[in-house]
């Protein structure tokens, strides 16, 4: 019997389609800067395939989802945000910086792994900032974290929330701590000032971390 | 003020046991209060419910929250509820799970924040709730056997479990900006589940009893009807 049920089992598998987040508009005092916001092929059509505990296939479409919650969450967080193509030169561009997020990482739980009712979802951003020389001055991995429970609803709906809920994490995290390891507001409309250049494959050394809401700074 | 009432303390202990074919087990419930200093509430103002962040692992669901909130709107004497998720998001980001206050000393210092003072003045929100717990299976047993064939089928033996319902509240006043006291409520039941062909369950719904006897003792609390 337990064979039977472990071959019915195998090959199972569930796809989720993510619609693109909405952010609800932070209540923070704009930066005054100009930044380009080239992202990765890969933010337009984002797929992760997993297998869970050696049975389960899961396919999780994350679709323009990255594209437009970046495009979102830079858009209220700088003054102007242009969105520019791996194709374009930003060293032409007048830009006080130029923003290139990635994703490190995305890893998930579901409830037969974890034993309990919650879907989890973990990202992990890379942020890296140039200055208007092209100078890499940040490298910045933004690790962000979501969970919702299983409802009436299933699994799939819980899954998409928490995947929802971690990129609302990342941005909460950003918002708040994007001037403490980026330093950006240092990148001035002064053409004469700038960041510190970092070496490629430095980081920031500000780790997304759980924050008290008195003890963000 | 606050020290004037930190030793006063409410309780409450119920024993409700219905098994005459109403289909539910047994559930011992007890609600107690600790209040920290004077409350009230204005017509005008409101409260919300939120959970404490699963970021410091809590585990409160999302139907316990939702309960909550209908009870304690509910009824002649109901509170001005403003829904969870609209708060969270006009107050976006300084109560997400990663952001959200963790104790009364960082509110001083979130009303500065742009926007944050105002946004509460204009949604009337005089008490922020923080609930935190869970409900959990404590323990079972019994055996259970169903089997089926062409002439019908049926089920026999006896099975049963405990669920554990334990949920705290902690009142935050943001006029004084303080803590205003906790309430919480411990609700234990266990539910059976005989069967002699048919299966009869008796179940012991400690989740709905924890919310319905915590949102009485909030509403209470938070009114002050016990000071009247």
């Amino acid at each position: 019997m337990g064979t039977l049920f472990a071959s019915l089992a195998a090959g199972c598998g569930s796809s989720v389609v993510l619609d693109p987040p909405t952010i609800p508009k932070p209540l923070m005092t704009t930066i005054p800067l100009s930044v380009g916001l080239r992202m990765p092929e890969n933010f337009e059509s984002f797929v992760h395939e997993e297998e869970v505990l050696g049975r389960e296939q899961w396919t999780i479409d994350l679709g323009r989802s990255n594209a437009v919650f970046f495009a979102q969450l830079f858009g209220y967080m700088f003054e102007t945000v242009t969105v520019v193509s791996e194709a374009d030169d930003p060293s032409i561009m007048p830009f006080d910086a130029l923003i290139e997020p990635s994703i490190d990482e995305f890893e998930f739980s579901v409830p037969n792994q974890t034993k309990t009712n919650d879907f989890a979802v973990w990202i992990r951003y890379r942020i890296k900032v140039y200055d208007r020389d092209g100078k890499l001055v940040v490298n910045w991995p933004v690790s962000a974290y979501g969970k919702s429970q299983t409802t009436v609803m299933g699994g799939k709906d819980a899954l998409q929330r928490a995947a929802i809920l971690a990129m609302r994490d990342a941005a909460a995290l950003m918002i708040i701590k994007f001037d403490e390891p980026t330093l950006i507001s240092s990148i001035s409309s002064d053409p004469t000032s700038t960041a510190v250049p970092v070496e490629e494959g430095g980081e920031a050394t500000a780790q997304a971390t759980t924050l008290g809401g008195d003890n963000d700074e | 003020m606050n020290e004037l009432w930190s030793s006063t303390v409410a309780y409450r202990l119920t024993l409700v046991c219905a098994l005459l074919g109403v289909g539910a087990g047994c559930v011992t419930s007890r609600v107690e209060d600790a209040r920290e200093g004077i409350t009230g509430i204005a017509s005008d103002e409101s409260v919300v419910i939120m959970a404490k962040s699963y970021h410091l692992g809590n585990e409160t669901e999302a139907k316990y929250i939702a309960c909550i909130e209908n009870a304690l709107a509910r009824g002649s004497k109901g509170l001005r509820v403003i829904p969870h998720k609209q708060f969270v998001d006009s107050l976006f980001p300084w109560f997400e799970p990663r952001t959200a206050p963790t104790e009364t000393k960082g509110l001083p210092k979130l009303m500065e924040r742009p926007g944050v003072a105002a946004q509460i003045h204009e949604q009337g929100v005089r008490y922020i709730i923080w609930l935190e717990g869970d409900t959990e299976k404590v323990a079972g047993g019994g055996s259970l056997s169903c089997a089926a064939g062409p002439g019908g089928g049926g089920c026999f033996g006896f099975a049963w479990w405990q669920n554990a319902s334990d949920y705290n509240a902690s009142v935050w006043d943001l006029e004084g900006l303080e803590s205003a006291g906790t309430v919480s409520a411990d609700v234990s039941g266990t539910s059976f589940l005989p069967a002699l062909v048919v299966p009869i369950p008796l179940i012991a719904r400690t989740q709905a009893a924890a919310c319905k006897g915590l949102a009485n003792q909030l509403r209470a609390f938070i009114i002050s009807d016990e000071l009247t």
